[in-house]
């Protein structure tokens, strides 16, 4: 292709750098085929939803992040004044490490190891009631945590701080990748909406008024249900149920946004409709989008978490939703495995709802951070 | 200025709605046939399971499920059907599915009734006290608590309660006795633990929202003028502030029955054992009952767009800025 | 002086923030004569609105408080008085009326009901009675169809309906004094003129003692029998409307009379006086107003002024004299 040629072409979708990212779709969507149709397992289902989120990622996100070096150290230390927004930075950072390194150090949360089960965790002890057949007695003896298995083990003799650890890493995944699926697809629907107007406006928000009339939990259910639970695929529904908030929101924005006073002044100065959209339409709502983006994360995970915890989530995957579960049918014997999938999916929770808050502000010239 | 405004008004959300009521069946319709086994080959396996003869079944269900003819009959029958009140056959409790959701609607009822009347009074009054005396102690451990009550998985929440009262302490027990009268004081007390488990994500919501409306109007011109008129402050804050806070409470409160309400209702329902619509959709699902889980959903959907539905309506009530399109 | 209904001695009102001390009103008195219309006259931010404010009490407490000072009226000390006594005030004795009649008045509730909850707040009245009072009312400030308009809501009247209803409502139970913040800034010319008319028309037939706050000097010359300038929390200048345009005194009152375009003489471009106006929070020492005044002398950075009486009920607070 001649360089004239690839200019005409990158002139023709918006630029060089949307030229490269609708190849690397384009790339993307063939190898998808190709592993349906053709080849054997090529990725991960999980893995074509890593890449091609990454591929959006990388337009939308590291791109401007690099371009716009400036202003996000501008909005980082209004961030940073914000205490428990960094705490909440500070543990979602521990949970990142958590679920990289941990299961370099623990065992298989899977390996079920009948000789030590119930066991308690490190510093507490707990009795059992052992029938001695020779004597007819019940003898109790006491059984103490032990540092090999630092937050004891359930009744089958899985470890529970591996399996936490297997948990982090599933709910960090789901909660980036079904969060990713959900913002991209609802601020698609929210700015073309808006953008386009008219019957196409109506006919998407119709469209989005119906989704949003069925309770989320429940379509969830529904759906896997339907389906059958496997993680690649519990991501993407989640993403293609989740959308509905984002797009609303998105939506508000946009049509707000444009008529308002800066627009008309960017107008009467001469700008294009390409360049009003760009250099002024979409920085405003890229702020809207991460705080959407980090307050949907929550969600997102006690989702997947409640669908594990009722037994519609992937069995081959150990979540938190899933420890809880097996915690809650041993309330008697093993409490703190119960116990223990609770606290961690509060702190997230709360971490995720601490930085969004924190973003929120940040990002709203109006309050002084 | 029209005098049919309210009509016209009901009239056209109404039409309206009828058209997300179709829109709802349709994308179920649409999601049940999808899927890659159908509601027959479902029910087929259960069949055989239990020992019946294949062959005449397969028979019987084609003529019944019309499975035999085009899908856009198909289409047409299915919505012909919900209409008529023919919701199908649940196989694993042996009854049509009308009986069933007619003899466990109570339980969910009286759930999230409780749980959102307990919610909504707690939390619409502590948020009033909340933005009235901003930035008091009693604030802060408002907001404290709020922000632990959105954070804290119900699910967990739930299970903690049954783990604290019930194993520990043995002052409940851990699951939902159906053979106590519903009208009794034994029925609340069984209820109380699960009606804590729903309404603590609801309330600390509520909280919040009441709390944030209510200082977005306490800035506003007219609570000065109000008080130089010379009205006592509890009237200024209960009457003039509440009324406007409540337009944008009753937006956000419609918003989240979808999300909050009803999956937070059917996890309690697990999790306590009470037999309700979302328990009986869970057993369904486990049994491979489509029916059941079918209408379940539908049911849902139908009652959030009827709480909608009327939430519009009351608003336009509410609000006289937006009377007059 | 003789017949004033209201005194105000030395008011202070501070705002307590966390950038530090905002001396909003340092030092103000003033008196206001019965039937007279009392202007009190300054750019932004100079204190009018939060001297009227503390006459009240509806300073907002957290950050603000009147720290020192007396507002004499009907024998009561208005700054000593508590909630319940000043509610008894409120809307029955002294009325105020705010400069942005579409958010100073509640969406939700109608006129006539807005009107009618004052009455009843203060007059013993049955509900007939009072919304009968409200149509009267409502006669009174020219509006017309005044039964169907108490049916309104604020949103469906225009710009100067909202004003005059408002006008109504203070009125509502016969006040002895009515405050008026701004009530045409915020009003296009010909409405400006409406509103001045209502307001002739209110001192004539009511006999009311009236408080103008306004920036605007024509608006003085139209209706004001009295002005007080203020610059930045402080008196600058006292006397009758007529005196102070023709013979102003202070540099300031000078300056501001100089920045009105006049059409019968030809110039080049608009007067206008040096500076700013100061924060606040950080005040220049001794006279407020040296840094700006071209007729500044050594003292005016040392010292406050005290008042002198140049004329028979014109005061000023100036070195100069």
């Amino acid at each position: 292709m001649t360089k004239k040629g690839i200019k005409h072409l990158a002139g023709k979708v918006g630029g060089i750098k949307n030229l490269l990212i609708i190849l690397l779709a384009t790339l993307w969507g063939l190898t998808l085929l190709a592993d349906i149709f053709v080849v054997e397992k090529i990725f991960d289902p999980l893995g074509y939803l890593y890449i091609a989120l990454g591929i959006v990622a990388l337009r939308y996100v590291v791109w401007p992040l690099y371009t716009g070096r400036r202003l996000v150290q501008y909005y980082w230390q209004r961030v940073k004044r914000n205490r428990l927004a960094v705490l909440g930075l500070a543990f979602i950072l521990f949970l990142i490490l958590l679920a990289v390194f941990g299961p370099l150090f623990t065992p298989d949360p899977t390996a079920a190891n009948f000789e030590q089960k119930n066991l308690p965790p490190v510093g507490f002890t707990t009795e059992e009631s052992i029938y001695n057949p020779q004597t007819g007695q019940f003898i109790t003896k006491t059984i103490s945590g032990t540092w090999e298995h630092p937050l004891g083990t359930d009744n089958k003799g899985r470890d529970l701080l591996a399996m936490i650890i297997s948990g982090a890493g599933v709910s960090l995944q789901v909660g980036l990748l079904a969060t990713g699926i959900a913002v991209a697809l609802g601020t698609l629907i929210g700015v073309v909406s808006a953008y386009l107007g008219g019957k196409v406006d109506n006919i998407l928000m119709r469209f989005t008024d119906i989704m949003m009339t069925f309770p989320f939990f429940l379509l969830l259910v529904f759906i896997v249900f339907i389906f059958g639970p496997n993680l690649a695929f519990i991501v993407l529904v989640i993403g293609l149920t989740g959308w509905t908030g984002t797009a609303r929101l998105i939506r508000s924005e946009t049509l707000s946004l444009r008529t308002r006073e800066f627009i008309l002044a960017a107008k009467a100065l001469g700008a294009s409709d390409g360049r009003i959209i760009l250099a002024h339409l979409v920085p405003n709502v890229v702020s809207l989008i991460v705080v959407i983006a980090t307050l949907s994360i929550p969600g997102v995970i006690m989702a997947e978490a409640a669908l594990s915890f009722i037994g519609l989530g992937d069995p081959a995957v150990t979540s938190w939703g899933m420890v809880l579960r097996a915690g809650q049918q041993s309330l008697d014997t093993t409490w703190w495995v119960a116990v223990a999938p609770g606290i961690m999916l509060f702190f997230t929770v709360l971490a995720f709802n601490f930085v969004g808050d924190g973003l929120r502000d940040a990002f709203d010239p109006r309050s002084s951070v | 200025m029209g005098k049919t405004w309210l009509r016209d008004y009901i009239i056209k959300r109404l039409f309206y709605a009828v058209i997300i009521a179709w829109g709802i069946l349709t994308v179920t319709f649409i999601l049940v046939r999808i899927g890659p086994t159908s509601p027959a080959d479902k029910y087929l396996t259960n069949l055989a399971a239990r020992g019946e003869e294949p062959a005449q079944v397969i028979a019987a269900i084609e003529a019944r499920y019309g499975l035999d003819k085009p899908i856009h009959e198909q289409y047409i029958n299915y919505i012909g059907n919900l209409m008529r009140g023919d919701w199908g056959w649940s196989f694993s409790t042996s009854m049509p599915v009308i009986e069933l959701i007619k003899t466990h609607w109570i339980y969910s009822f009286q759930l999230i009734l409780l749980s959102t009347i307990l919610a909504a009074l707690a939390g619409i009054l502590i948020g009033i006290y909340s933005a009235v005396r901003q930035y008091s102690k009693t604030d802060y451990i408002a907001t404290f608590f709020s922000f632990i009550g959105i954070s804290i998985p119900n699910f967990w929440l739930g299970v903690m309660l049954i783990l604290l009262f019930a194993v520990q302490l043995g002052l409940f027990k851990t699951y939902y006795d159906t053979g106590i009268p519903l009208l009794s004081l034994a029925n609340l007390k069984q209820l109380i633990l699960p009606v804590i488990t729903l309404s603590t994500g609801m309330m600390a919501g509520y909280t919040r929202y009441t709390r944030s409306a209510m200082l977005d109007n306490l800035r506003k011109e007219f609570v000065r003028t109000a008080r130089a008129k010379g009205l006592p402050e509890r009237v200024v804050i209960g009457k003039h502030v509440f009324r406007n806070a409540i337009l944008p409470l009753v937006t956000i409160i419609m918003f989240d029955l979808g999300s909050i309400v009803f999956g937070g209702a059917y996890l309690t329902e697990i999790i306590f054992g009470i037999p309700g619509l979302g328990r009986i959709s869970f057993n369904a699902i486990f049994a491979d009952d489509y029916a059941v889980v079918v209408a379940v959903t539908l049911i849902s959907a139908f009652l959030i767009l009827l709480i909608n539905l009327t939430t519009d309506i009351a608003y336009a009530y509410l609000d006289p800025r937006i009377r007059y399109d | 002086m003789e017949g004033a209904i209201l005194k105000i001695r030395n008011l202070r009102t501070y705002f307590f923030t966390r950038r530090g001390i905002v001396k909003a009103v340092d030092g103000v008195s003033f008196d206001l004569v019965k039937g007279e219309c009392l202007c009190l006259v300054g750019e932004s931010g100079c204190g009018k609105t939060v001297t009227a404010l503390s006459i009240l009490g509806l300073i907002d407490t957290p950050p603000g408080r009147i720290v020192a000072g007396e507002i004499f009226y009907d024998g009561m000390d208005l700054a000593k008085c508590s909630a319940e006594q000043l509610r008894h005030v409120r809307g029955k004795e002294i009325a105020m009326i705010f400069q942005d009649a579409q958010s100073a008045l509640n969406p939700v509730f109608t006129i006539g009901d807005q009107i009618v909850e004052q009455i009843k707040l203060h007059l013993k009245v049955s509900y007939r009675e009072a919304r009968d009072k409200v149509i009267n009312l409502l006669k009174e400030v020219g509006i017309p169809s005044p039964e169907e308009v108490a049916n309104y809501y604020p949103h469906q009247l225009s710009g100067g309906m909202k004003q005059r209803a408002m006008i109504a409502m203070s009125l509502s139970c016969d006040p002895q004094l009515l405050i008026a913040d701004e009530p045409t800034t915020a009003v296009d010319v010909t409405i400006k003129a409406q509103i001045i008319d209502i307001f002739h028309q209110l001192k004539e037939t009511r006999k009311m003692s009236l408080l103008f706050i306004t920036h605007e000097l024509g608006i003085v010359s139209e209706i004001g029998d009295r002005i007080v300038v203020m610059y930045a929390g402080r008196v600058a200048e006292t006397a009758a409307v007529s005196e102070l345009l023709n013979n102003p005194k202070h540099p300031y009152s000078t300056g501001l009379i100089k920045c009105l375009p006049d059409i019968t003489q030809e110039r080049e471009r608009l007067e206008s006086i040096p500076g700013t106006v100061p924060s606040l929070i950080d005040l220049p020492s001794g006279c407020l107003f040296h840094p700006r005044c071209d007729k500044a002398i050594a003292i005016c950075r040392k010292k406050q002024p005290l008042p002198v009486s140049v004329n028979h009920g014109h005061t000023v607070f100036c070195h100069l004299y």
